[in-house]
This record gives structure tokens, sequence and C-alpha cells, in this order.
């Protein structure tokens, strides 16, 4: 029982390390999208190396789940793991869609945005660095996350924080002079882009949820 | 032979007994998927076969005497005369017709009250049902009687008090213990639901055990003959499987039966809404609940309402975390069906003596 119960702590631990591939993947992505000396074959390339870490969390997602309908966890357990899995998943398929909008649209991020995305992104890997750790305590210190909520709410104080960047971004978007067509479409990749920490948040919630279910 | 048809009355009672327990033992545990349907009631039939058989026959042989006392069964004297007179076959079908109507009035209570909406106990309608026909055929003129009759009843109304509040207690102690000591356990997922697995299986065999030896008696204990002289359907006195043993057994597989053919739908909507508790409080509240159940028979033998230690149980886990988490507003009905099942129960038989005096009397 424990055995089976190993391997499925093994695989949502790999499933986590390939959606981190996918952000770092994209973490490049994004800092070549908002250099202006780019080419785009380089930002394809980019892309191309986002999609396919994308491909290879959709394959862990799938192991994973294999794995918990072959263990012994309760019924209740299996969903909430899959539903986090699956949201830890959407992480990647975003990453994934706002670098293909990028490339396809062939998208040049003006430089006066940069440092705010930049910072964007900076902020929502501390907190994927965070959920990682959460989800690593449900399997090792599961008790001390009962009695200390105190990182799941470091996630969601890291959210506000990409809130305000955002609100701001679109602020200067939209008193800027470029086309209004230019501005909302750096709207729509500049939410996408913030979906990543809203995404990481909803996580935190589903965490913190199937925590307190849990408490003796 | 065609005496024992009237078997069948005790039979649906237990039938029906185990079609509704089965939910206390392990309700929750199969309505939250923790255990299988199908896993949950082989334990259950088997762990109520071993209430039964070990220990039902201390509940029978109380309750035969209350049967006595009230003059359901017969007592060593009016056996004696009926053997005297060669009326034995006689005193023997009265005996196992009387039996039959206790368990009709009580049957019908829990169909009424059922059909009311209030939660309702079959042990404590049989009960009370014996003891509404001894108010109309005992001898409560004589002193040595009434004192008897009197205590038995004080003795029985008493645990409408001591079952709840022994539940209450010993479960208040129980949660408080498990919070103290198994959240450093509570390590990883793993921990958990393995701990919530092999602990609602462990309550819920445990609660099934109790319900074997608590209300196997409700079942069979009037045709159980104490005298060992076949003034009843079930009697004898040697051996490991005395005639109470025996009557344990019939209560035990018709209680089994129940549960075995008829308890998914009770089981799924089983739920408690009297105080919010967590799952690990919810096998350590079966726990505690069946603990009070197996104590009470040891203590008093009598069969005593599973809901009410239910109840308490729940209060008790409820009170770990504060008074506020306990809907003491929902306790209201409870209270009601404690006091009712067992009064409705007996009034009717009270009736149905009345009605058949020229009968039973002559």
């Amino acid at each position: 029982m424990l055995r089976k119960h190993s391997d499925v702590h093994a695989t949502i631990v790999e499933q986590i390390k390939d959606v981190e591939k996918c952000l770092i993947n994209f973490e490049n992505f994004m800092r070549a999208a908002t250099t202006p000396e780019t080419v785009p074959e380089t930002l394809r390339a980019l892309c191309e190396g986002v999609m396919d870490a994308e491909n290879a969390a959709d394959v862990s997602l799938r192991a994973m789940i294999d794995s918990l309908s072959a263990g012994s966890y309760l019924p209740s357990t299996r969903e909430d793991l899959i539903s986090i899995a699956a949201s830890c998943d959407k992480i990647a398929n975003k990453c994934e869609t706002v670098a293909k909008i990028i490339v396809q649209q062939r998208l040049v991020c003006p430089a006066e945005y940069a440092e705010s995305l930049n910072e964007i992104f900076n902020i929502t890997k501390q907190q994927f660095e965070i959920l990682e750790e959460c989800i690593s305590m449900l399997f090792s210190k599961l008790n001390v996350l009962q009695q200390d909520p105190a990182k799941l709410d470091s996630i969601r104080a890291l959210e506000s924080q990409v809130d305000r960047i955002e609100d701001g971004l679109y602020e200067t978007i939209y008193a800027s002079n470029i086309e209004l067509a230019a501005k909302m479409q750096f709207s729509h990749v500049i939410e996408m882009l913030c979906d990543l920490s809203d995404i990481i948040e909803d996580i935190a919630d589903k965490i913190q949820i199937m925590v307190i279910a849990r408490k003796a | 032979m065609w005496m024992y048809l009237l078997l069948a009355a005790g039979l649906f009672m237990g039938w029906s007994l185990g079609t509704n327990d089965a939910a206390n033992a392990f309700g929750t545990a199969v309505a939250t998927r923790v255990v299988k349907y199908r896993t949950a009631i082989i334990i259950i039939a088997i762990m109520v076969m071993f209430g039964a058989v070990l220990m039902g026959h201390q509940n029978i042989n109380k309750l035969a005497s209350i049967a006595t006392n009230n003059e359901v069964s017969a007592s060593a004297e009016q056996v004696d005369a009926a053997i005297a007179a060669g009326t034995l076959n006689t005193l023997k079908l009265k005996s196992a017709l009387k039996a039959a109507i206790i368990f009709a009035c009580a049957g019908l209570t829990v169909f009424i009250m059922s059909y009311l909406k209030f939660p309702v106990s079959a042990n404590q309608s049989v009960t009370g049902a014996v003891i509404g026909w001894g108010l109309c055929y005992a001898d409560y003129s004589n002193a040595e009687i009434r004192g008897q009759n009197l205590a038995e009843i004080l003795e029985f109304m008493s645990t409408w008090l001591i079952n709840p509040l022994g539940a209450a207690l010993i479960s208040f102690v129980l949660v408080f213990l498990v919070k103290k000591f198994i959240e450093k356990w509570l390590t990883s997922m793993k921990y958990y639901d393995i701990i919530i697995k092999i602990g609602y299986i462990i309550a819920g065999g445990f609660s099934a055990y109790s319900i074997g030896q608590n209300s196997s008696a409700s079942v069979t204990a009037f045709y159980y003959d104490a005298t060992g002289k076949g003034a009843n359907l079930i009697y004898g006195n040697e051996g490991f499987f005395t005639g109470a043993r025996i009557a344990a057994i019939i209560g035990g597989l018709a209680i089994a039966v129940g549960v075995l053919t008829f308890s998914k739908r009770v089981m799924m909507t089983v739920g408690s809404s009297i105080a919010e508790i967590s799952q690990v409080d919810g096998f350590v509240v079966i726990i505690a609940s069946a603990l009070t159940v197996v104590l009470m028979g040891n203590l008093m033998a009598i069969p005593v309402s599973t809901s009410q230690s239910v109840v308490g149980a729940v209060i008790g886990a409820g009170l770990v975390s504060g008074v506020k988490k306990v809907h003491f507003g929902v306790l209201k009905n409870v209270a009601i069906a404690w006091v009712s099942s067992p009064t409705v129960a007996g009034l009717l038989a009270w009736i149905v003596g009345i009605c058949t005096k020229g009968y039973f009397g002559a």
C-alpha cells in the first residue's frame, strides 16, 4: 500500500518538474520577446521549446492519473490530487498559448513594458516555487501545512502584487500613443500572462481546502 | 411446528434493524467512499454475528426477565402449572403470540414515527411495548411485582440519559486524545488516508459487533423460555449453545440478512447535522458510540438505542472544538424520538393488551 502511495508521489513530483521546465522555457522566451534585437527565428525556436515542455507536462499528467488509479488513495484524495495536477497543467498550457500568440501575431513588445512584464514573470515564478513546496508538503509535512498556512497566504499576497502591476500596465498602455488595436493586442497578452498568477493562486486555495478538510 | 411461523414477526424486526442500524456502523465511510459498500456489508454481517454469538445472550436473559415480569413470557410457576395441567403447548402458543404482538406494536411504532419523519429507535420501541403490555397484565397491586417492574422501568428510562451522556463523555475524551496525538502522525496524505481507511474499518466492525450484542435480543428475546422447559419457541440451558445463545444467533442472523439485502439506501443517506466534525472525528465517534453500547450491555444488559449513543458521541466530539460547534436545535427532534418511541409502542401494546384480555387473561 505504501509503495503505491510512493509511486503516486513520484509521478506528481515529475509532473510539477515538467511544468516548472515549461515555465523556465517560457521565461527564456519572454526575455527574448521583450528584447528588441531578437529575430523571429530565435523566438520561434524558443516557442517550440515551450511547446515541447508543455507536451512533456501533458504526458506526465496522464502518467500521474494512471498511477492514482492503481494506487490506494481514498477517492476524495484522488479527486483533489487530480484537480491540483490538472490545474498545474493549465500553467503549462497558458505558457504555450501566450508564446504561440506572440510568435503568430509577430508581437513586438515595446521596451518600456519589459520591466513590468519581467517583474510579473518573476513574481509568478516565485509563486510557483512556493506552490511546489506546498505540494511537496502534502506528502511530507501535511501537519505543518495544517497548522501554519503562511506559505499559502504568501502565494495570495504575491498574486495581489501581480494584480497591481497588471493594472499599472493597462493604464500605461492605454495612455500611450500606439494604435487601439495594438493596445488591445498587448492587453490581451498581459491578461493571459497574469492568468498564470491567478491559476497558481487557485491551486493554493485548493490545497488549503484539501488541508483543512483533512484536519484531525 | 406452524407456531414457529410466529418467529417471523421478530425476524422482520431484526431485518429492519439490520437495514437501518448498518448505517450507524458504516454510513459515513460508505457515503464518502472510504469503504466499498460490498466490503462494508460483509464486515457488518460477520461482526454482527460475532456480537450476537459472544455477548448477545446477556441482553436476551435480561430482556427475557423483563418479559416475564411483564407477563409477556411465562414465569417458572406458570410453566410448572401448565406442565402439571398438560397445557404446555397452549402456554407455548400464547407466549409466542404475545411476542409476535409485541413486535407488531414495536414495528407499527417504527412505521408511524418514520412516516411522521421523527427519528425512531426500534430497540426502545420493543422494550416500551413490553412495559406497555405489563401495565395491562402485570399485577401492579402486588408490592413485589410493582417494585420490580417500576425499578425496571426506571432502569430502562435511565438509559435515555446514561447512554447518550456516557457516549458524549467517551467521545469527548477519545476525540481530545486523538486531536492531541494523531496530528503528529498526519505528516502526509498517505498516512492520513491509511489512518482514515483503517480507522473506519475498525470503527465500523466494532460498531457492528455492538449492534449484534445489543440488538439481537430485541429480535428474539420474547421467543425464549428462560425456564428451559419448552414454554416458548426457543429454550435450553445446556452447553455453549444455550437457548439464550441460540436466540441471540437467530436475532443476529436476521439483522445480518437485513444488512446484506436492503441497507444500501439508508447507508447512503446517513449524515449528521448535530455537530461539525472532521473525518478523523467521524470514526472516533463511531468507536465511542459502539464502546458505550457494549459497556451498557455489560453493565445493565438492556438493549439501548444505538442512535442515542451516536447522538451523544457526536455531541461529545463537537464539544472538543467548542460549544458553538454543536447545533443544539437539532436535538429537539432526537429527544422527542427518545421519549416517544417507547411511549407510543407501550401505548399500542397496552391497547392491544386490553383488547385481547379475554384470550390472554384467561
